[in-house]
C-alpha cells in the first residue's frame, strides 16, 4: 500500500467515487429544495424537514425501525457470541469448519431468499406478520454477522489464558466474564454495530415479512417512492445516509481502538 | 510431617493412538525443594507441568499431592500456581489486576488483596510498576509479573515452564540467580522446565532428565553431571568424550586400546561398557606424559578456556578444556585421573544403578 498511485488511477478512483456518490449527494441536494420537482432548484428551504417532522406516521415508522434494530442488535450479539464461543470450542477440526461454513453460506445468500424463506416459514408457523415477524428475521440474519465479528478475536486469544485463570482458581464461569468477554469486548461491539446497519438499512428481508400497519423506513421509503415524486423521500433518505455514516463513524472508532489494544497481545 | 508433597506413580499419557508422550513414569518430590526438569525437545517436560495443574489428565497411574489422589481434580482448586511459558498475562489487565486476579476470584477483602499485591510485587523488585498495561513492560519483567501472580496465592508449588528461554542471555543469568533466591526466601516447592543443561545445573537440588517420555535418571546436579547413567544423559549434560570400552575387572577398563585404573567396581568381568571422560578432566601434558595421545585438530577461544579437539591414532574424537593454549597440528599427551573415569553400563535402570552406587560405597566405608 506504500506505492504511490499514478495520476490515472487516482481519476480513475476519483471517477468511480463520483458516481457512487453523485445521486446519494444530487438526492441530499434536492431535499433542500424549495420548489417541488427533481429537475429544478428553485431556492434553499429546509420545507420538506419540516413537512417530515409534522409527518407524526412517518415518525412512528422511524422509531419502529430504531427500536427493530437496536432490540435486534441486542439479542442477535447475545446469541451470536454464544454462538461463536461453541464454534471456538469444537473440538473437531472439521465440526469447526462446517459450523463456519454453514454461518458463511447465511451470509452470502441472497436477501430475497432469506426473506422468502422467512414469509414461508412465519405463514407455515401461523406468525402474524408485523413487528415480532420483522424482529426475528432482522435477530437471525444479524446473528451470522456477529458471530464473523467476534470469532477471529477468540481465534486471536492465546489458549493459555484460559488454563492461567484456571490455574488461579478460576471457575467455568469466571474465565468466561473475566478473561474471555474482557478480550472479545472489541469484537462484540464490533458484531453489534454491524448488526444495527444490517438491521437498519434492511429493505429485502424486511418487505417480505412485514405486515399490515408495521413498516420500516427502508419500505416506507420504497411504496412513497412508488406513489409519486415527492421532496420528503429526498429529505428522509438525506436522514438516513447521515445516520448510516454516524455509525460508520463510531464503528471506525471502535475498529480503530481495538488494533491498538491489541498490539501487546499479538506478540505471544 | 511428611515431606513429600508430589507423588506420580507408574504416569502414562497418551494421545489417542499415538506414541505415549509420558511413558510409566513414576518419582517423588519434595516439599521446599527445587526441581528441574530437564530434556529436549518434545520429550514430555511441559506434558509433567500439566498434569500436576489439572490441565490435562493420565491415561494411567495415579498423580498424589499431599498422598490424596488428584487424577480428576480440577485445576482451579489445586494447591499449585503455573508460570507459563508464554507467561499468560491478561493482556486486558494491568500489572496490579494481574496480580490480584487469583485474590479476587477468592473473593478477599480489597485492603488486603492491596497488601498481598504490593508485597508480591516488591518481591519481584516490580514496586511502582503497578499501574502500566502489560505491553508496556520487557519480557524481564513480564516474567517477574508472572511470577508474582503466582506467589501471590502462596500455593504450596509453583510450575514454571521454560520461563526464562525468551530472555538475552544477560537477564537471563539475572533471573537465574533471582529465581533460586526467591525459591530460598520463600521456602516453597518450585518445579522448574528447561532444556538448558548449564541452567538446570546451577539452579537445581534436584534434576530429572527426560527423554521420550521416560526419566533417563534423577539426582543432584553434581550425582548427575559426575556419573551420568547412560549415553544420553552424559551426552545431554554438558560436553562428553564417550567412547566404547570393556571392564575387565573391578578397578580395571580397557578402551582406546589400552587399560586403564578406574574407581568402578561390581561389573562382570568383560563387560562391555561406555565411557564418559568430561572434557575438564582432560589435562594436557608432555607426549609421552600422557595417557592419551592425539594430534590436535583445531582449537576455538571460548573465553575461559580453549576449546581442543583432537583425534587419537584410532579416530576417536576428544574434545579438551583447557587454559592452556595447543597448537594445530602438533601431537600432545592427554592425562587424567582415575576418577575422570565414568563407566556406564548398557541399558541400567536407575534402580540397578543407584544400587551398584550403594553398594560399593558401602564397601568403601566398611574398607576403610
Ligand atoms: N494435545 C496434544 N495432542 C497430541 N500430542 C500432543 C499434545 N500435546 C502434546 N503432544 C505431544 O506430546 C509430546 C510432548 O510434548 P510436551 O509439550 O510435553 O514437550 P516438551 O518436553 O514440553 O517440549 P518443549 O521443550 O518443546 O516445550 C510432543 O511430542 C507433542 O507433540
Ligand atoms: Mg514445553
Amino acid at each position: 500500500m506504500d506505492k504511490k498511485m499514478t495520476p490515472l488511477s487516482k481519476l480513475f478512483l476519483l471517477v468511480i467515487f463520483f458516481i457512487l456518490y453523485a445521486p446519494i449527494f444530487f438526492l441530499v441536494i434536492f431535499s433542500f429544495n424549495s420548489g417541488e420537482t427533481m429537475y429544478d432548484f428553485k431556492g434553499f428551504s429546509l420545507e420538506w424537514y419540516r413537512e417530515l417532522f409534522q409527518d407524526t406516521r412517518l415518525l412512528i415508522i422511524v422509531l419502529n425501525t430504531v427500536v427493530v434494530a437496536l432490540l435486534s442488535a441486542l439479542i442477535s450479539t447475545i446469541i451470536g457470541v454464544l454462538g461463536a464461543l461453541a464454534i471456538h470450542q469444537a473440538k473437531k477440526r472439521q465440526t469447526k469448519n462446517t459450523l463456519l461454513s454453514l454461518n458463511n453460506i447465511l451470509i452470502v445468500s441472497p436477501d430475497v431468499i432469506i426473506g422468502a424463506s422467512f414469509l414461508i416459514l412465519f405463514t407455515m408457523a401461523g406468525i402474524k406478520l408485523g413487528f415480532y415477524s420483522v424482529l426475528l428475521s432482522h435477530i437471525a440474519f444479524s446473528i451470522p454477522i456477529v458471530v464473523l465479528m467476534v470469532l477471529p478475536k477468540l481465534m486471536e486469544m492465546s489458549p493459555t489464558l484460559i488454563d492461567a485463570a484456571r490455574d488461579l482458581g478460576a471457575s467455568r464461569w469466571n474465565v468466561l466474564t473475566k478473561v474471555i468477554i474482557p478480550f472479545i469486548i472489541p469484537g462484540i461491539f464490533a458484531g453489534f454495530f454491524m448488526a444495527l446497519t444490517y438491521s437498519f438499512d434492511d429493505f429485502a428481508v424486511t418487505f417480505f415479512v412485514t405486515g399490515n400497519g408495521f413498516s420500516t423506513l427502508s419500505v416506507e421509503i420504497y411504496s412513497l417512492a412508488r406513489r409519486g415524486i415527492s421532496l420528503n423521500i429526498n429529505a428522509l433518505s438525506a436522514l438516513l445516509f447521515l445516520f448510516t455514516m454516524l455509525l460508520v463513524v463510531i464503528y471506525y472508532f471502535i475498529t480503530q481502538r481495538n488494533k491498538v489494544n491489541g498490539m501487546g497481545v499479538r506478540k505471544h | 510431617m511428611n515431606s513429600t508433597i508430589i507423588q506420580f506413580t507408574q504416569v502414562t499419557k497418551q494421545y489417542d493412538n499415538d506414541p505415549p508422550v509420558l511413558n510409566d513414569v513414576s518419582f517423588k518430590i519434595e516439599r521446599g525443594k527445587f526441581y528441574t526438569l530437564l530434556g529436549p525437545s518434545g520429550c514430555g517436560k511441559t506434558t509433567i507441568l500439566r498434569l500436576i495443574a489439572g490441565f490435562t489428565e493420565a491415561s494411567k497411574g495415579e498423580v498424589l499431592f499431599n498422598g490424596k489422589k488428584i487424577n480428576h481434580v480440577p485445576a482451579n482448586k489445586r494447591q499449585v500456581n503455573t508460570v507459563f511459558q508464554d507467561y499468560a498475562l491478561f493482556p486486558h489487565l494491568n500489572v496490579y489486576e494481574n496480580v490480584a486476579f487469583g485474590l479476587r476470584i477468592k473473593k478477599m477483602k480489597n485492603a488486603e488483596v492491596d497488601r498481598k499485591v504490593k508485597e508480591a510485587l516488591s518481591f519481584v523488585n516490580l514496586k511502582g510498576y503497578e499501574t502500566r498495561e502489560i505491553r508496556e513492560m520487557s519480557g524481564g519483567q513480564r516474567q517477574r509479573v508472572a511470577i508474582a501472580r503466582a506467589i501471590v496465592n502462596e500455593p504450596e508449588v509453583i510450575l514454571l515452564d521454560e520461563p526464562l528461554s525468551a530472555l538475552d542471555l544477560k537477564l537471563r543469568t539475572e533471573m537465574q540467580y533471582e529465581l533460586r533466591e526467591l525459591q530460598r526466601r520463600l521456602g516453597i516447592t518450585f518445579i522448574f522446565v528447561t532444556h538448558d543443561q548449564e541452567e538446570a545445573l546451577a539452579m537445581s537440588d534436584e534434576i530429572f532428565v527426560i527423554n521420550k517420555g521416560k526419566i533417563q535418571q534423577s539426582g543432584t546436579p553434581i550425582d548427575i553431571y559426575d556419573e551420568p547413567i547412560n549415553r544420553f544423559v552424559a551426552d545431554f549434560i554438558g560436553e562428553s568424550n564417550i567412547v566404547t570400552g570393556r571392564m575387565i575387572e573391578d578397578y580395571k577398563v580397557e578402551f582406546v586400546g589400552k587399560e586403564f585404573e578406574c574407581v568402578d567396581q561390581g561389573l562382570n568381568p568383560n563387560e562391555p561398557v561406555d565411557i564418559v571422560i568430561r572434557p575438564e578432566d582432560l589435562e594436557i601434558t608432555a607426549l609421552e606424559r600422557g595417557k592419551l595421545q592425539v594430534r590436535v585438530d583445531s582449537q576455538l577461544f571460548r573465553g575461559v578456556h580453549y576449546e581442543i579437539c583432537g583425534y587419537d591414532k584410532d579416530g576417536n574424537e576428544w574434545l579438551v578444556h583447557s587454559t592452556k593454549k595447543a597448537t594445530v597440528g602438533d601431537e600432545i599427551g592427554l592425562y587424567f585421573d582415575s576418577e575422570a573415569i565414568h563407566v556406564m553400563r548398557h541399558g541400567e535402570t536407575e534402580e540397578e544403578f543407584d544400587r551398584r552406587l550403594e553398594a560399593y560405597s558401602d564397601v568403601d566405608t566398611n574398607g576403610k
